[in-house]
């Protein structure tokens, strides 16, 4: 420009404009830039901090869980003849003679590898727990097996267990009831015959519960069902209640203070305490209905009524994400509104809902206080697994509170199937997950 | 048989080619009186234009021809329109039944999210004209042609509607909108996301389209107006303040707000 300051039409250009280089930072640029610089390093510092817990989660969660996925097993092979289990029925003790038989196999297994032990009945009967019973039973029910060598696998106690994965050691050994340090001896020498093993726990994933002085025989199986026949429940009530409810709020019903009454308080049991839910449940389905206790039906309902208001939430957002220029579309062409909506709307919506289900029912699978309330809990199965399929009025636990009892439970053996739960748990989760992304694939791809 | 105390002579035409009669409407949003008794009567196989500057009402009235209005929950609606001497807002009019017959296409390019064919066949699907797949391949090939862009997607019919550029886009609806054999075509300003080429070839289409049914075309362009419509009708601030022959509009208007609106003076 020129010295001379013009400010007629055209040129209202600021008159003495200073200099300035497009290559040296002024000090304003110089904030800006620092600003911004400062603002991405604490992103990337929470993100790095999220990761170090996650991962030291995950390493917890996964060294202290794989535990109760193995068990210490004893091997023995032996045959029972029809003559020798005749004589152990005729005493009045009869496992303990079923038990003998064992022994003596066992000791007679031992000596064949050249190893000299002392096989102490009640040494065998520490280690091993009451086997008698065990091999009654087998013979029972598959009398086609007398006379032929049959192999026993036969879990070692939990104190034995433990001893295999380094939760009882030999310093500050004390001896008591349930194992003494000399039985350590004993089973040094059966590990050493390759007697006793390190097996997968087949009955951790579809076993059930057991009593509070036998971590050992402690599944997850049974409260697995549980779950999956309340998640059942829950989806096949949320899902289209939910949507159902959604639709009808968004696209058909007149805004006015009522609706709106009904909003708010949508989103408003969506932040109602989860225990909150348990007791409506154990006063409405239970105390009232006479539905059953502790049944999966009862809980699914429960988490039910957890779940809608993240649902209808969910579908609500996402319905009105749709671009109302689709209802026009098909309103123009002549469509009724519930033509537009089911047709149109809802297929673009359906991404979406499918998001916020996962969420709820992600949030209903770990869902642990309701389900104590309504007696979802402790529960030990009888006569599992006969007769769970019909489980959804059968008593059951659920996993999260299986979890929860075995980590309140005295006996450390409880503790790593607590994480071994947890582990379980997790996957069911991530299976889910995977099944609703798949899903959703499908529902995005066909347009 | 109107009572239409306000109605001036170019408002209204001789009746025998009469598509739509309005009478006396008035509508409001809420509070706001956004119509203010419009008396007009559109001619069949005419193209009219409705012009005004923004916000004078002029898609308002549009999407009362076709009860799009009915959506707006604050939308309310008085006086009286009719289509072939029938009260569209007559309780016993079913509003699905009269959007087949007044098709509608939008400002914005709004093809469903499916392929091509079933944008066209959406329409014919839900009110049954084909009574078997040949017959609907010939609806969506008739009318693709008569939305003249048959020839650009013959061969990609099972691609995605949204896929098209704009200006197909635009002519795809049109071709939608023609497949539920309407009488009545109302737009609403659908040209103005198109290029001046892909709005030439919308323009000849509405020339060709006037032929068989009677169109009611939106618009901010005054040479659009000019170039593709018979009638053409001026909004200013709710009112209808002049209706009759798109030259005697653009070359001698009798009201000094059309005048100072087509001149560039306002608007």
């Amino acid at each position: 420009m020129t010295d001379a300051p013009n400010f007629g039409p055209g040129t209202d250009a600021v008159p003495n404009r200073p200099k300035t280089s497009l290559i040296a930072e002024d000090a304003r640029t110089k904030g800006r830039n620092a600003a911004e610089k400062r603002f991405r390093f604490y992103g990337m510092a929470a993100i790095a901090v999220g990761l170090f817990f996650l991962v030291v989660l995950a390493v917890s969660i996964v060294r202290s869980g794989i535990p109760a996925f193995t068990q210490t097993v004893v091997n023995v092979e032996f045959t029972m003849t029809e003559a020798d289990i005749e004589t152990a029925e005729g005493m009045l003790f009869k496992t303990k003679m079923y038990a003998q038989f064992l022994n003596t196999a066992l000791t007679d297994q031992m000596n064949a590898k050249g190893l000299e032990v002392d096989v102490d009945e009640k040494a065998i009967q520490r280690i091993l727990g009451k086997t008698g019973g065990i091999i009654r039973e087998f013979y029972k029910g598959n009398p086609d097996q007398m006379g032929e060598p049959v192999a026993f696998e036969l879990s070692a106690s939990s104190r034995v267990d433990g001893y295999f994965k380094g939760r009882v050691t030999r310093e500050g050994f004390v001896d008591s009831r349930f194992l003494k340090l000399s039985d350590l001896d004993l089973v040094d020498s059966l590990a050493q015959a390759g007697v006793i093993q390190q097996a997968f726990n087949w009955n951790f994933i579809t076993g059930a519960d057991t009593g509070v002085d036998n971590p050992g025989g402690a599944g997850i199986g049974a409260s697995l069902v549980g779950s999956f026949f309340m998640m059942l429940v829950v989806l096949v009530l949320s899902l289209p209640i939910g949507v159902a409810a959604s639709i009808y709020l968004e696209e058909f019903a007149p805004k006015n203070r009522f609706t709106d009454i009904i909003e708010v308080n949508i989103s408003n049991l969506a932040a109602v305490p989860s225990i909150v839910f348990g007791i409506l449940g154990l006063a409405v389905f239970i105390q009232f209905v006479h539905l059953p206790q502790s049944a999966p039906l009862v809980g699914g309902l429960v988490l039910t009524l957890m779940t809608l208001p993240t649902i209808i939430i969910s579908t609500r957002a996402s319905l009105k994400a749709v671009p109302p220029s689709i209802r026009d579309a098909a309103l123009g062409v002549g469509a009724s509104k519930m033509q537009a909506v089911f047709h149109h709307v809802l297929p673009l919506a359906a991404p979406g809902i499918l998001t916020g289900t996962i969420i709820g029912l992600a949030q209903a699978l770990g869902e642990t206080a309701p389900l104590l309330l309504i007696g979802m809990v402790g529960f030990v199965a009888r006569g599992y697994p006969q007769g769970f399929i019909e489980g959804f009025t059968d008593p059951n636990s659920a996993m999260p509170a299986q979890i929860y009892t075995w980590a309140a439970r005295a006996d450390v053996g409880f503790y790593e199937k607590a994480w071994g739960g947890i582990i379980v748990l997790l996957l069911f989760l991530l299976t889910m997950n995977i099944i609703a992304i798949i899903l959703r694939r499908r529902f995005e791809r066909r347009w | 048989m109107y009572d239409a105390p306000h109605m001036t002579e170019s408002h209204v035409t001789a009746a025998a080619d009469v598509k739509i009669a309005a009478r006396n409407v008035q509508v409001y949003y809420g509070d706001n009186h956004a119509i203010k008794d419009v008396n007009v009567d559109i001619q069949d196989k005419t193209v009219t234009a409705f012009i005004g500057p923004s916000g004078c009402g002029k898609s308002t009235f549009l999407r009362c021809l076709n009860r799009m209005n009915d959506t707006i929950d604050v939308a309310r609606i008085e006086g009286d329109i009719r289509i072939d001497g029938q009260d569209i807002y007559d309780k016993a009019v079913d509003p699905v039944q009269l959007r087949a017959k007044v098709g509608m296409v939008f400002q914005k390019p709004n093809p469903f999210p499916k392929s091509i064919y079933d944008n066209v066949a959406y329409g014919p699907r839900i009110h049954g004209l084909a009574r078997n797949k040949a017959e609907l391949d010939e609806i969506v090939e008739r009318s693709l042609r008569r939305g003249a862009i048959w020839d650009e997607v013959k061969d990609r019919l099972n691609a995605p509607g949204t896929g098209l550029s704009g200006g197909q886009q635009q002519r795809l609806c049109i071709a939608r909108a023609v497949a539920t054999e309407p009488e009545i075509l109302l737009m609403d300003e659908p040209c103005s996301a198109l290029d001046p080429i892909a709005t030439g070839q919308i323009e000849e289409l509405i020339d060709e389209l006037r032929r068989n049914y009677a169109l009611v075309i939106v618009t901010h362009s005054m040479q659009q107006a000019a170039r593709v419509s018979q009638k053409t009708a001026y909004f200013h601030l709710g009112n209808l303040v002049e209706y009759g022959d798109t030259t005697k509009i653009f070359t001698n208007p009798e009201d000094t707000r059309t005048e100072n609106y087509i001149t560039g003076r306002i608007g």
